[in-house]
């Protein structure tokens, strides 16, 4: 019985039973799947859906029961505890953009196949922050009614401008003194210009480390092209150096340690397992296996790196197949997506996840600062000024106060454009309540904020991952269910705060 | 309905009664990047639009057809929107107020005052509502007030 026979089989027999809080509904695996809008779920047979769909619903039965008890009944409805919960999963809402991204140079050494970055050559040294507007772009970053901030240096490669890095976090530590922010760095590199000064400086100032890894080396090395030297090697080098000087202090590696992020080319699909392998070899505890994105360059080499959503699928679940046995064998490691999504799924929480987020993170919960101080809602967006689309710039460091960055009318439209609840498709879909989507992809590869999901790459994604998790939950065997929700848990790196109190 | 009109163009027409204006111009803004869009009366009530590839080559009658879909897709979202406003507001506004928060010194500071504006009172509030409503003729006097009541009167309906 498909749905949808089932409601032609029914015609106007079809009525929901009285006393129901507003759900939907879905077919997974071989059960249907219904959620309702605080975030609970629940799995019924296709016998038991027929006869809701019947209108039948009888106090007493298994049915019932389970319905009452995932908040599915009006009746018996805390509602207290309802407005607590959501208020509680949507507490981002209370303050504004904790992710400041400084591009602090557009040159890089690098050339890769999928660059979303836009990058320049390395005597572009025109494409470089000046000390003045890093400065700026720490004055507006304090602002922010978040108490805690995140400052991430990207590029281009950040170690191309590092004098104006470090300018940029003595200043940020030293303003902070007056604010008493949670203040952290993080740096997206691709570490071929490391050396152990920088190193030295950078274990000292706490700034976290983030690197790229496409995968094996012979994958890593056809996708990113290093200038007389092998992009993976010096990757690999450095990663294991960063990670030894982590234990040297004292820090536990199972925490601290370098992150790596994949970027899932048409090539890289061929490899699941050996992507996983080589991510546990590098000591990484978590992988995240984004899709291609459509921004930057990555638009235009499309046709090498782009491919149908449904091979993607197939190799996330192999590699999400095997990265459970892995786990089945002792080995700790997640998959970030899955996470996110379990997090919001089992642990009724929201892990603030800016791009799965509903209403998004754009503006409200990040902005980019471009080398020349442009202003952007997203790092996205910076990307589509940087290829000629200025849709997205909100402002500049020279001119623009915080409060009209956050006021501004991209950044409503966006907030609006984000809210899952008021989007065809999503409105009815059943993942609404763990779902969300960045506005500016919707723009980049349909031309409107508000995205048709039906044809939506990323809903497609989003969809199969969710689609594959429910299926293990509703499978239900215990040693898996334990393991997704140990994903769920996050453990604070701590020691990468700079927790200054304000004089 | 489509109509081809020959090499790049294709013609649509749409009813009002079906699609509300808005989506109609929803649609239309999506495809501003590949067309020429011309938007026209038909008859009463029939809405044309016109699309001109703007590269040779385009398949017009897929435009045509992804434009029906937009259009659908337009007037789906704004019933939803409608629908859902005052969720969709106090979303807005809670993310919007969270982020913004109150106004700090610097804004406090950059507002224009000097000696020409500091006094400026453009809506009257400083004025007694003799003041305000004297210099205008009874007619005005009775419009300014009747508005007010209107305001009143949906004030309570909301
Ligand atoms: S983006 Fe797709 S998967 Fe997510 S809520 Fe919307 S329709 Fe569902």
């Amino acid at each position: 019985m498909s749905l949808s026979t089932l409601f032609t089989e029914l015609g106007s027999a079809a009525k929901t039973p009285t006393g129901l809080v507003p759900f939907r509904f879905r077919e997974v695996g071989g059960d249907i799947l219904l959620t309702n809008f605080l975030g609970d779920w629940v799995f019924v047979t296709k016998d038991e859906f027929r006869s809701l769909a019947r209108g039948e619903l009888d106090p007493g039965t298994k049915l019932h029961d389970k319905l009452a008890s995932k908040n599915f009944l009006r009746d018996g409805l805390d509602q207290a505890q309802a407005a607590e919960r959501i208020a509680y999963k949507k507490r981002f809402l209370n303050w504004g953009p904790n992710l400041h991204i400084a591009v602090v140079t557009l040159r890089c050494n690098e050339t890769c196949v999928y660059c979303h970055a836009s990058r320049a050559n390395m005597d572009a040294v025109h494409t470089d922050m000046t000390p003045e507007i890093g400065e700026k772009v720490v004055d507006l970053m304090l602002q922010s009614t978040s108490p805690s901030v995140t400052l991430e240096f990207q590029g281009g490669e950040p170690l191309a401008n590092f004098s104006v890095m470090k300018h940029v976090i003595e200043y940020a530590l030293a303003r902070n003194r007056a604010y008493g922010k949670g203040l952290e760095f993080t740096m997206v590199s691709n570490l071929a210009l490391m050396d152990e000064e920088k190193l030295a400086y950078l274990v000292d100032r706490k700034v976290q480390v983030c690197t790229s890894i496409d995968g094996p080396e012979h994958l890593h090395t056809k996708q990113r092209i290093l200038a007389g030297g092998n992009a993976h090697r010096e990757a690999v080098k450095w990663i294991e150096r960063i990670n030894k000087a982590y234990i040297d202090i004292g820090l536990d590696p199972t925490l601290y340690h370098v992150e790596a992020l994949l970027t899932t080319t048409r090539e890289a699909l061929k490899y699941p397992k050996e992507i996983v392998d080589t991510y546990v070899s590098l000591g990484c505890r978590a992988i995240f296996l984004r899709p291609i994105d459509p921004f930057g360059f990555a638009g235009k080499t499309a046709q090498i790196v782009e491919y149908d959503r449904a091979a993607y699928h197939e190799f996330y679940r192999a590699a999400v197949e095997h990265i459970l046995d892995l786990n089945r064998r002792g080995e700790q490691v997640l998959e970030r997506y899955a996470s996110i999504f379990l997090t919001k799924i089992v642990a009724d929480d929201d892990p603030n996840f800016l791009d799965i987020r509903n209403p998004s993170g754009s503006g409200i919960g990040a902005l980019a600062y471009n080398y020349d101080g442009k202003i952007f809602s997203s790092d996205e967006g910076r990307m589509m000024y940087e290829t000629g689309d200025p849709a997205f710039q909100i402002g500049d460091v020279f001119s623009s106060t915080y409060r009209s960055l956050m006021k501004h009318e991209t950044v409503r439209a966006l907030v609006m454009a984000s809210i899952r609840e008021a989007q065809p498709d999503c409105v009815n879909c059943t993942y609404t309540p763990y779902c969300g989507v960045q506005p500016e992809h919707s723009y980049r590869t349909q031309g409107t904020i508000f995205g048709r999901m039906r044809e939506s790459t990323l809903c497609a994604v989003h969809k199969g991952i969710q689609d594959f998790l429910f299926d293990k939950l509703r499978e239900n065997d215990p040693t898996t269910v334990e393991i997704l929700r140990r994903w769920t848990t996050v453990r604070a790196r701590t020691h990468f705060i700079h927790a200054s109190s304000a004089s | 309905m489509s109509f081809h009109l020959g090499e790049g163009s294709v013609r649509i027409e749409f009813d009002e009664g079906l699609y509300p204006k808005d989506a109609i111009y929803g649609a239309a803004y999506v495809f501003i990047d590949r067309c020429w869009v011309h938007l026209d009366r038909a008859g009463d009530r029939r809405i044309q639009v016109t699309l001109k590839a703007k590269k040779p080559g385009a398949d017009t009658q897929a435009f045509a057809g992804e434009f029906q879909n937009e259009l659908l897709g337009q007037a789906w979202r704004l019933r939803i929107v409608e629908e859902n406003k005052k969720l969709v507001e106090a979303i807005t506004a809670r993310a919007l107020g969270g982020a913004a928060g109150p106004p700090g010194l610097d804004e406090l500071l950059a507002m224009d005052i000097g000696e020409e504006t500091a006094f400026e009172d453009p809506l009257g509030i400083a004025m007694s509502w003799e003041e305000k409503y004297k210099k205008k003729g009874k007619g005005e006097a009775a419009k300014a007030e009747g508005d007010a009541s209107a305001d009143v009167s949906g004030g309570e309906k909301a």
